[in-house]
C-alpha cells in the first residue's frame, strides 16, 4: 500500500465527519449524484482503498472483512457477485442504498460519494474470471473429461452432481488453483463437499457428502448420488476424517498437457 | 471446439436414451453409475398413488381428485395426530401465502417457496439438503404482486419450476444445480409464471399468469431434456381464427385480452387430454372495449397433449366483468351418471358454481351454485349462465370468488367433492383504462363489503350438486383440501388452523394452530419407513404431521 493511500485512509479516519466536503473537493461530484450515473471515482485510483475503509466499518460485520461473505448469516461472497448476470456497478450502488428488502441487509443512508467508494473497492477485490490463456487442446479435453470427470461432475450439459458444476469454473478459480485440486484433491475440500462415511446399525457403509446436520440427524448426498437423511442414533459410527471422494490425479496419470487440456476444456464450457 | 461439443451432446443423449447397461457398456468408468437412483419416470407419474411413498406430481396423481389411498391416520386415531418437524422457509409473501405442494421420492421432499425459493429436504426431520433461490430482477411486474410457487414438477433427476420473471427451469435434484433456463415471456410486460409444471411423456406443460395485465394468456409445452418448446396454445386466438368471433374484430384488443394460465392442468391419458383452466379477459372489469364472449377467457379448455390443439372448451362466465378467473385444478373422474358409466371432469368455480361435464366430448352435465351468488342462479340448458346481474348491483361473490385456485378434493368412494367456499360480497365501478405494457389494468374499483364475509369447507353431491354438510369458518378462506380413503378430509382455514374431518358426516376429529393462515395450499400425505405422514404449508413454515410412534 502506498503511503499517499495510507495518508488518505488517516484523513477519513480524522475527518470522518468532513468526509463528503473532502470528496466533493477531491473528486467534484454532485452532492446529488443520481444512481443512474458511472461510478464518477472510475479513474481515481484512491477510491478502492478509501472504500475499504468504509467497508471494513460498515460492512465487514455481515461480509467479512475480505468481502467473501458468512455463510452463517447467508451473507454472500461480494467478489463473486459481479460474475450475476445484469450486475453492474450502478445496480450494486443501488443495492447499498436500497439494501435488500426482507433480509437483514438494510438500506444506508450515506452519502452517494461513499457509496461509489464501496463500489469502487468491491470492483477492486471482484473476482473477475480467467483473464490467463488457455494453451491447451480442448478437443481432447474433452475426451479425457468425459473418461475421467463426467461422472461426478458437470459442465456443459451433462455429467454427475457429486463433485461441484465446472461449467463456469475457470471465471472462479485461477488455472494454478484448479490444477492444484486436481492433483491434490485433499488440499482444499469446498464447503458442501465435505466427506463422510457413515456405518449404519444395518452395518452397511455409506460414503458422501455432507449436506446438512443437526443434533439428532445428518444430510449427504451419498456416492451413488442419491440424497440420504440419517438418524444419528440409527448410525454406529460416522468418520469425517478421511479423503475427498475426488480420487487423486498424479503426474503418471494425467500429464501436465492433458492436465492443459481439460483446463481449454473447461474453459470453453463458461 | 464444436466437434467437442457435438460429441458431448451425443454422449449426453445416448445417456438420458440408453439404460445403465448400455451406459456401463458404453463407458466402463462409469458403472458405479449402475446404483445411481434414476429417478422417477413418465410411468411412475402415471401410476399415482399406487406407490405412496412418492407423491410425484401437483395434487399425487393426473386426476386432480387429491385422494390419497393412505390409511394409516384413521377417524379413530387422528385425534391423536402431532407435529414431527417444521420446517423454515425464511421466505414469505406478505398478504398471500406458502402455496406450493410438495413433491416427495425416496424419503426427499421437494419444495418450492414464494420469491422464487426452493429447497430439497429429508422428509424424515424436515432438515434441507440444499436450497435455491433465485437472482430475481428488480423490476419484476405481476411477480411482484404475486411472489408466490405452487410447486414443482419431476422427471429422472430433474425438476422443473417456473419463475416470477416468466422463465421456466430444470434443475438436478441432487443439488439444486440449474440444467436449464428457457424465457417463457418478456416478464417487462406483465408477465409471471407461479404453477406447478406438469410433467407428461416426454413433455413439460406449463402455464402463465395474468389477465390483470394487458397481456395474452398461453399453454405451452416443452421437451424435458433441452428445453425446447414444442408447442403453445393461445388462450385468446389470433385474427381470424376460431373463438376471434367472440371479441371485437380488432388484432390489438386480442393480442392484449388476458386469459392467464397459472393455476396447474390435469391429464387423461386415455383420451390423451390435458385439461386446464383460463383467467379472465382483460380490463377485468371494463367489458365496453370488449364486447362477446371473450373467449376463451374463463373456460375450462382440452387440449391435445401431443399438439397442443383443442378438442374442446367450456366457458364458465362468458364475457367476465367480475375476475372469476377459471383457474382452478380441473377433478377427473368416472362416475356413474343418470345410471350409465361416464368419464367427467369436475370444476368448483369462482363464480360460485359446481359443474360437471362430459371431459370426451365437453357437455355440460351439471351446473349449480355452492355459494350465495346474486349474478346468475342457474345454468340454462344450453349450458349458459342466466345472468341477473352485472356486478353493479352488488353483492355477486367478491373478484377473489366463491371459491379459487386452492385444490378441492375428490372422494370417488363416497362421491363426495369437497371444497373451500367463500361467502362474500362486492360491488364494481367499472372504469375506462389505459392500456400500457408493465402495468395492471383493472378495470374498475371493487368495494367488498366488510360486515358480510365468512367461509366454509363443504362437501356436495356430484350427483346433484346438493350440500351434504358443512364446517363454517369465521372469514372467507382460502385453504385447500386433502382426502385419504382412511375416511378423512384435511383442510386449512384463514385463521391458520390445519384440521382433519369425518369426511362421511363432517364432524371435526382435530385441528392444530400453524400460527400463521393456510392460503393457497392444499395438504399432501405420504408413507415412509412405514409411518404416515401429513404435510402442510403455512406462512413460512412446512409442517409435518403423523401419529406418535409406538
Amino acid at each position: 500500500m502506498s503511503s499517499e493511500s495510507i495518508s488518505y485512509q488517516v484523513r477519513i479516519k480524522l475527518l470522518q465527519p468532513a468526509l463528503f466536503l473532502v470528496a466533493l473537493a477531491v473528486f467534484s461530484i454532485a452532492s446529488n449524484a443520481s444512481a443512474q450515473q458511472t461510478n464518477p471515482l472510475a479513474s481515481d485510483p484512491r477510491a478502492a482503498g478509501a472504500g475499504g475503509v468504509l467497508f471494513r466499518a460498515q460492512c465487514a460485520t455481515c461480509h467479512g472483512a475480505d468481502a467473501k461473505g458468512i455463510s452463517s448469516i447467508d451473507a454472500p461472497d461480494l467478489t463473486m457477485m459481479w460474475q450475476q448476470a445484469g450486475m453492474d456497478e450502478n445496480r450494486v450502488f443501488t443495492r447499498i442504498q436500497d439494501g435488500v428488502p426482507g433480509s437483514i441487509m438494510p438500506a444506508h443512508d450515506f452519502p452517494d460519494t461513499e457509496i461509489w467508494m464501496l463500489v469502487s473497492y468491491l470492483r477492486s477485490v471482484a473476482v473477475s474470471g480467467a483473464t490467463e490463456e488457455f494453451t491447451g487442446d480442448a478437443e481432447n479435453g474433452g475426451r479425457l473429461f468425459t473418461a475421467h470427470c463426467i461422472e461426478c461432475h458437470r459442465a456443459g450439459s451433462g455429467g454427475g452432481s457429486l463433485g461441484p458444476n465446472l461449467e463456469r469454473i475457470t471465471q472462479r478459480r485461477s488455472q494454478a488453483a484448479l490444477r492444484g485440486s486436481i492433483r491434490e484433491p485433499n488440499s482444499s475440500i469446498g464447503r458442501g463437499y465435505k466427506p463422510i462415511v457413515l456405518s449404519t446399525l444395518g452395518d452397511t457403509e455409506v460414503r458422501g457428502i455432507i449436506k446438512g446436520e443437526d443434533a439428532f440427524s445428518i444430510q449427504i448426498l451419498d456416492s451413488n448420488q442419491r440424497l440420504r437423511g440419517f438418524a444419528k442414533s440409527q448410525l454406529l459410527s460416522s468418520d469425517r476424517d478421511i479423503d475427498s471422494l475426488m480420487p487423486a490425479f498424479p503426474e503418471q496419470q494425467l500429464s501436465e498437457k492433458q492436465l492443459d487440456d481439460i483446463l481449454s476444456f473447461l474453459y470453453q464450457q463458461r | 471446439m464444436n466437434q467437442t461439443r457435438a460429441s458431448h451432446q451425443i454422449l449426453r443423449r445416448m445417456i438420458k436414451k440408453s439404460s445403465y447397461v448400455a451406459f456401463g457398456l458404453l463407458l466402463p468408468a462409469l458403472t458405479a453409475l449402475a446404483q445411481d437412483d434414476s429417478g422417477p419416470n413418465y410411468g411412475d407419474i402415471l401410476q399415482g398413488f399406487a406407490d405412496p411413498s412418492r407423491w410425484l406430481t401437483y395434487s399425487g396423481d393426473y386426476s386432480g381428485q387429491r385422494h390419497s389411498p393412505l390409511k394409516q391416520i384413521n377417524t379413530e386415531n387422528v385425534a391423536s395426530l402431532r407435529p414431527v418437524w417444521t420446517f423454515q422457509t425464511g421466505t414469505t409473501t406478505r398478504g398471500r401465502g406458502f402455496e406450493t405442494t410438495p413433491l416427495v421420492d425416496d424419503g426427499v421432499l421437494y419444495v418450492t417457496g414464494s420469491n422464487n425459493y426452493a429447497w430439497a429436504i429429508d422428509a424424515r426431520t424436515g432438515r434441507r439438503f440444499w436450497q435455491y433461490r433465485r437472482n430475481l430482477p428488480e423490476d419484476l411486474t405481476y411477480g411482484a404482486s404475486a411472489p408466490v410457487n405452487r410447486g414443482f414438477g419431476m422427471l429422472g433427476n430433474s425438476l422443473f419450476m417456473v419463475t416470477l420473471d416468466a422463465h421456466l427451469l430444470a434443475f438436478d435434484r441432487r443439488n439444486g444445480d440449474i440444467l436449464w433456463d428457457v424465457e417463457l415471456a418478456d416478464y417487462r410486460v406483465g408477465y409471471a409464471s407461479t404453477g406447478a409444471p406438469l410433467v407428461l411423456d416426454g413433455k413439460v406443460i406449463t402455464g402463465i399468469s395474468g389477465g390483470e395485465y394487458a397481456t395474452r394468456g398461453f399453454i405451452d409445452a416443452y421437451d424435458p431434456a433441452s428445453g425446447e418448446r414444442l408447442w403453445r396454445f393461445n388462450t385468446i386466438p389470433g385474427p381470424g381464427e376460431p373463438g376471434s368471433e367472440t371479441w371485437p374484430d380488432d388484432p390489438e384488443i386480442l393480442a392484449k385480452g388476458g386469459g392467464g394460465t397459472w393455476m396447474n392442468g390435469s391429464f387423461d391419458p386415455e383420451l390423451n387430454l390435458i385439461y386446464w383452466g383460463v383467467g379472465n379477459p382483460n380490463p377485468d372489469y371494463y367489458g365496453d372495449s370488449r364486447p362477446g364472449d371473450n373467449l376463451y377467457s374463463n373456460s375450462l379448455v382440452a387440449l391435445d397433449a401431443d399438439t397442443g390443439e383443442l378438442k374442446w372448451h367450456y366457458q364458465f362466465t362468458p364475457h367476465d366483468l367480475n375476475d372469476w378467473d377459471s383457474n382452478h385444478m380441473p377433478v377427473l373422474a368416472d362416475i356413474q351418471w343418470q345410471g350409465e358409466q361416464r368419464k367427467v371432469v369436475m370444476v368448483g368455480n369462482r363464480n360460485g358454481f359446481f359443474y360437471v361435464l362430459d371431459r370426451v366430448s365437453g357437455e355440460f352435465l351439471l351446473g349449480k351454485p355452492f355459494t350465495a351468488t346474486t349474478w346468475a342462479r342457474e345454468i340454462g340448458e344450453d349450458g349458459r349462465p342466466i345472468v341477473l346481474n352485472d356486478g353493479s348491483k352488488g353483492c355477486l361473490p367478491d373478484p377473489w370468488g366463491s371459491t379459487n385456485f386452492m385444490p378441492p378434493s375428490f372422494y370417488p368412494e363416497l362421491g363426495l367433492f369437497y371444497l373451500t367456499a367463500r361467502e362474500t360480497c362486492a360491488t364494481i365501478v367499472p372504469e375506462e383504462p389505459t392500456l400500457e405494457p408493465g402495468r395492471a389494468s383493472f378495470g374498475g374499483v371493487v368495494f367488498i363489503d366488510p360486515e358480510q364475509g365468512s367461509g366454509a369447507l363443504r362437501a356436495l353431491d356430484v350427483q346433484t350438486g346438493e350440500l351434504r354438510w358443512e364446517f363454517t369458518y369465521p372469514s372467507p378462506t382460502f385453504g385447500g383440501v386433502l382426502t385419504t380413503a382412511a375416511g378423512l378430509v384435511f383442510a386449512g382455514d384463514h385463521e391458520g388452523n390445519f384440521m382433519a374431518f369425518d369426511a362421511v358426516n363432517g364432524e371435526n376429529l382435530w385441528h392444530y394452530q400453524t400460527g400463521s393462515r393456510i392460503w393457497g395450499a392444499g395438504a399432501m400425505t405420504h408413507i415412509l419407513d412405514g409411518r404416515q405422514y401429513v404435510l402442510i404449508p403455512s406462512g413460512t413454515t412446512l409442517t409435518a404431521f403423523a401419529l406418535p410412534e409406538r
